[in-house]
């Protein structure tokens, strides 16, 4: 995914009852947190979520596939 | 002033005159507003810096024109006709905002609209969804949880901007423009429907306690955004102009929205295809 310079892929999580478990619902580009957040709600408003959380990609450490964490198809190497 | 009365109003009927017509006053204002700050967002859904933020305008709008229906439906119980209020209305009969009169230029001014103007209609809202009047209280509250968001999304992008000289300078200039407009929207300190719609306990605030309120949510972002020349020339806004203020409606001046918006907020076109 192509993304401006200063800006963040952020990695989205949302389950839409308590008892669901947090998956991961998708992907936003953002320059700050604060955007990332907006961005995330109103992007993915296809349902009423009980809870959404973002974060950085690269907050996030790949304990197998090092090369290429959060690849959706092996072309994509973001 | 009186004091702050307690106990609650059922319905409009509850309401005496004087209080009825401030509260359709406030309502309509509001959603006068909201409806073409709507239409503002709406503009940039394809201009907006990027693909997200375009997505954001967009839900934006049409949060804001949710807004604007149900505010306008709630003046049916006040005795106004809420179609005759959205579709028929001449431009200067709106209650709206200097600052809605025609589509903004830049993204910065945009952002002004988002974070100052739209923050003011917020605590507006918010002073009346404790209000004693208790038909408003269960449609304000989903809509000050969307605009949180808004509030959000402005102060994220100032943030942005500031992250260069160019930038914070393009806010600043941007936001100076609001800063005044959005300050004296809420009236003057001895604004009769503040006293009315204050002491009876359907506002809760005077206009001068809502400015302190807006001033307490935006300056600490003002400053993150290092705009504290503006911050500082905010907090001192006490001191506001009122020479050309008009009362009835909220704004400088006479004037209203221009001929194009008038036509889109008040949906001419998609009327002249209704047949009776």
């Amino acid at each position: 995914m192509g993304h401006l310079s200063g800006e963040r892929l952020y990695e989205i999580f949302a389950r839409q009852k308590r008892e669901d478990r947090l998956e991961h619902i998708g992907t936003v580009s953002a320059p700050n947190p604060e955007l990332a957040r907006v961005y995330a709600w109103k992007t993915y408003d296809e349902a009423t979520w009980f809870e959404m959380v973002v974060a950085p990609r690269d907050a996030f450490r790949a304990v197998n596939r090092e090369e290429v964490p959060f690849t959706l198809h092996p072309a994509e190497t973001a | 002033m009186n004091p702050v009365q307690t106990g609650s109003f059922k319905s409009a009927a509850d309401l005496s005159d004087p209080q009825r017509e401030a509260l359709a006053g406030v309502l309509l204002s509001l959603a006068d507003n909201k409806r073409i700050l709507g239409m503002r967002y709406g503009e940039w859904i394809l201009g907006a810096p990027t693909l997200e933020s375009g997505i954001a305008c967009s839900a934006m709008a049409q949060d804001e024109w949710g807004h604007g229906r149900i505010l306008y439906a709630t003046l049916k119980d006040l005795g106004l006709d809420p179609g005759h209020l959205e579709h028929e209305r001449p431009a200067g009969e709106y209650l709206s905002s200097e600052l809605l009169d025609r589509p903004v230029p830049q993204w910065p001014d945009l952002l002004a609209l988002n974070l100052l103007f739209d923050a003011s209609l917020s605590v507006q809202v918010q002073a009346l969804t404790d209000s004693r009047y208790e038909p408003i209280h269960y449609k304000t509250r989903k809509l000050l949880e969307e605009e949180r968001f808004h509030f959000e999304h402005g102060r994220g992008w100032a943030l942005r901007l500031s992250e260069t000289e160019a930038g914070r300078e393009a806010l600043a200039q941007a936001f100076r423009k609001a800063l005044v407009p959005s300050l004296r929207w809420f009236g003057r300190p001895d604004a009769e429907y503040g006293d009315l719609l204050h002491s009876s306990g359907i506002m809760l605030g005077t206009p001068d306690a809502l400015r302190d309120r807006w001033l307490a949510q935006v300056i600490p972002v003002l400053a993150e955004a290092g705009l504290s020349e503006l911050a500082a020339e905010a907090e001192s806004g006490t001191e506001l102009d009122w020479s050309d203020w008009n009362a009835d409606r909220r704004r400088r001046g006479e004037g209203g929205p221009d001929a194009g918006t008038l036509a889109r907020i008040r949906g001419d076109k998609n009327r002249s295809m209704l047949m009776d």
